[in-house]
């Protein structure tokens, strides 16, 4: 799985990270004050740690919480084989219906640049799917392609597209929440209060708005969901226009040609501008998004209390002896210097046993909420950088009742 | 023993008319009075007084550990008036500081607790460990260099605060009862070691102790109260005065008891050949008796030309006649070998000395009335 090998590669960075970060505090012949400090009572080490790692592992779980959000809004788009995606203009969520009308697709065929325009229906709200062992309806997403113009990019959907053209056939979503239930290939179940089989199974997952994704050629769709229209041979709205750009052309000119030769009712957007759109929606305005990253900021302001309590315990223990490095020459900004290498050596030795944990955690939310929990790049070294300046912000608040120590008072 | 005197010549810490003051505005409060006192090099001086007598204060002013207020203080040749911030905190390099708490890291091994002081002195990186373990050996603790704190004594680990004010050879150590917390064995270490860097490498030690291991020792004692210096007695120049006025003839019929007294009143002065030591026709304030060398007296009177009139040596005095008779120097007196040092005895004591000592008082009479 991509995910997996992601995760292996970042365990093997992070370690040499850890190295240079060793072999750079035990280096040359300066006496490594802020290290061995750290590492002086290794009781009090351990319960350090274990606070700071506390709060990482917060921030960790907020970010996941928020990257796997953010990843399921975008799981479909992600998976659309197209360039550009032509939709109604006054559609703001993938998620959300509002078609229009599939003669512009043929326009969009004849600009120049535009190897196809494909057509995605969908439908979220009227999509009752039965759960073949409960048999209990529940409302599952529903998306069709024409097996003539395939776009979706899930390996399984390539697979079948063949037996999809077969009447009132689908293949369904094995990451799908549980009580969607169990539909492997040959089940018969209902869509829509109308009988079903499903040939198949495709991974993609929930999201915070669907519990499970069911996809059909368009036939099967518009019999189920437009009876009348294809009874009148009309031709039906579609969600989504997907068009791919002829090889030798650039993204950028084909949308702004297409923009010009559609109407204002038609939106232009390239499937990266989607991606933000979606982005952006779930950010602000839903209410989810926020939510995470306030999360994200309570972890890092009990980071930095939890930091700042132990930097300042052990510096007042020490007190004398710092009022002494003054007294011997040591200037402030060298108090300063091993407050905070201290205190990043708190981060970082707190940061890798947190990481290491959430990494085991990511898996098993992933499994648990069917979520695309993943340990990415960012927010690995977001969650340092943020460990780092919650020590580093706490190493600066503490290094004050260092710099108050006057070496006069070691005369008494 | 040339080398000596010659740094001897420099003082190595200098402090005049110093006062100092705690607080700001309504609560400010003076706890020095215009305190003067000079230190030769090689001189091991204790400062007594009762606690909040200024002591500590004036030894932490005079280790830069805090800023001079008013008066001028001089350590080493350098100027500390006016220093702040980092310029304060640069002259603290050149001095050795022994606390009563050792204030090691716990989490530095013995050698890396003294390493901490290399660092600053651009101590060789190679010759760190060498430095360090040689220090450290000399106060015993060779095969202790590469243990923590907690693994050693509270002698040993005082003694690793030593070797760490030490290792950067300070020529002005500072030391606030470094005793105080050492069993029998680590004192007479640390002492011996601080004695003998006063009398070999020329190190100046003021020290705040009341250990009388190390009051045996002492060169100078410094007695303040109330923050101002009450008495300052140079116990081995006194010695040294005593050793001698009791061969002179002066002073042959004396009582040790006398003779003691008048010795810590003296103070010995060093001149180089044609400095004049009193000049006639200025106010008489001392009396003098040479040591060492050989001293000039010119006399010009009335006439034009200065005319030299005799030539004094060691166990000689001169000067005793302005104070006797309340009038201005009636001679010239100028060292006339390349080393003079001569006893200086201040005009009250004098007078103290020829009233509380008869036979004091009889030989100088006799001797004064022979010059006559």
């Amino acid at each position: 799985m991509d995910g997996q090998a992601e995760r292996i590669e970042w365990i093997g960075r992070v370690m040499v990270g850890v190295r240079a970060v060793l072999s750079f505090a035990g280096r040359g012949t300066a006496v490594p004050l802020a290290w061995r400090n750290m590492l002086a009572d290794k009781r009090r080490l351990l319960r350090s740690t274990s606070g700071i790692a506390f709060a990482v592992l917060l921030m960790l779980l907020q970010l996941g919480f928020r990257g796997a959000f953010f990843d399921s809004a975008v799981g479909v788009i992600r998976n659309i084989d197209g360039d550009i995606l032509l939709t109604s203009s006054s559609k703001f969520k993938f998620a959300g219906k509002d078609p229009f009308s599939r003669r512009q697709l043929y326009a969009a065929r004849a600009v120049e640049g535009v190897e196809s325009a494909r057509p995605i229906y969908a439908e979220w709200t009227i999509s009752s799917w039965k759960n073949p062992q409960t048999r209990k309806i529940y409302i599952a997403q529903v998306l069709a392609f024409d097996p003539d113009q395939p776009v979706f990019l899930f390996p399984e959907v390539h697979e079948h597209v063949e037996a999809l053209r077969q009447p009132d056939t689908a293949l369904s979503d094995r990451r799908g929440r549980r009580f969607l239930g169990f539909a492997p290939a040959g089940t018969l179940t209902e869509l829509s209060r109308r009988e079903m089989r499903i040939i198949g199974n495709f991974a993609l997952g929930p999201d915070f708005s669907s519990d499970g994704t069911v996809i059909t050629s368009d036939r099967t769709f518009l019999k189920f969901f437009a009876p009348h229209q294809l009874a009148a041979g009309e031709l039906a709205d579609v969600e989504f226009g997907v068009i791919k750009v002829r090889p030798g052309y650039s993204v950028e000119l084909v949308q702004h040609t297409l923009k010009q030769a559609l109407p204002a009712s038609i939106a232009v957007r390239t499937t990266a501008e989607w991606l933000a759109l979606e982005t952006a929606f779930q950010n602000s305005g839903s209410p989810v998004g926020p939510i995470f990253m306030l999360g994200t900021a309570i972890g890092f302001i009990v980071g930095t209390m939890i930091s700042y309590q132990i930097l300042y315990t052990d510096l007042s223990e020490q007190l004398s002896q710092y009022a002494t490095l003054k007294a011997m020459g040591y200037e402030n900004a060298y108090l300063v210097k091993v407050v905070l290498e201290q205190a990043s050596f708190y981060a970082l030795v707190g940061f890798l046993p947190s990481w290491l944990l959430g990494v085991c955690l990511y898996y098993i939310l992933g499994e648990i909420t069917l979520l695309p929990f993943r340990m990415t790049f960012g927010i690995s070294v977001g969650t340092l950088a943020l460990t780092i300046g919650m020590c580093v912000l706490s190493g600066f608040l503490a290094v004050r009742r260092v710099l108050a120590a006057d070496p006069a008072e070691l005369f008494r | 023993m040339t080398d000596l005197n010659a740094q001897e010549a420099r003082a190595t810490v200098r402090v005049d008319k110093v006062s100092h003051f705690f607080g700001e505005g309504g609560s400010r409060n003076q706890v020095l009075f215009d305190n003067s006192i000079e230190i030769e090099a090689g001189q091991l001086v204790i400062m007594t007084g009762p606690s909040g007598s200024g002591k500590t204060t004036l030894l932490t002013l005079i280790g830069a550990l805090r800023s001079v207020q008013s008066g001028r203080i001089e350590i080493l040749g350098r100027n500390l008036s006016g220093l702040q911030g980092s310029d304060l905190i640069a002259m603290r390099r050149n001095v050795g500081f022994i606390f009563q708490m050792h204030n090691l890291f716990d989490s530095l091994s013995a050698l890396e607790n003294v390493k901490m002081a290399m660092q600053l002195a651009q101590c060789p990186p190679s010759q760190m460990r060498r430095r360090g373990t040689e220090i450290l050996e000399r106060l015993g603790l060779g095969h202790r260099i590469d243990h923590k704190p907690k693994a050693l004594s509270g002698g040993q680990r005082q003694r690793v605060a030593v070797a760490r004010a030490l290792v950067n050879r300070p020529k002005l150590i500072l030391a606030d009862e470094p005793t105080a917390a050492l069993d029998k064995d680590s004192s007479r270490i640390v002492v011996n070691l601080l004695k003998e860097l006063t009398t070999q490498e020329g190190c100046t030690v003021m020290m705040v102790t009341h250990d009388n291991r190390i009051i045996e020792l002492a060169d100078r004692i410094v007695n303040m109260v109330d923050g101002a210096i009450k008495s300052d007695v140079v116990l081995r120049d006194a010695v040294m005065i005593c050793e001698f006025l009791r061969t002179a003839d002066l002073f042959k019929h004396l009582t040790p008891t006398e003779l003691t007294n008048i010795a810590e009143k003296m103070k010995r002065r060093r001149y180089q050949r044609d400095e004049i030591i009193i000049r006639e026709g200025e106010p008489g304030e001392e009396f003098f008796l040479i040591g060492q060398g050989s001293v000039d007296v010119r006399k010009r009177g009335t006439e034009a030309e200065e005319r030299r009139i005799a030539t004094l040596g060691a166990g000689d005095f001169f000067g005793e006649r302005a104070l006797i008779v309340d009038e201005p120097r009636s001679a010239t007196c100028a060292a006339a070998s390349d080393r003079v040092e001569v006893f200086a005895l201040g005009k009250a004591d004098f007078k103290h000395a020829l009233d509380t000592s008869a036979s004091f008082k009889d030989q100088i009479q006799a001797i004064y009335f022979q010059r006559q």
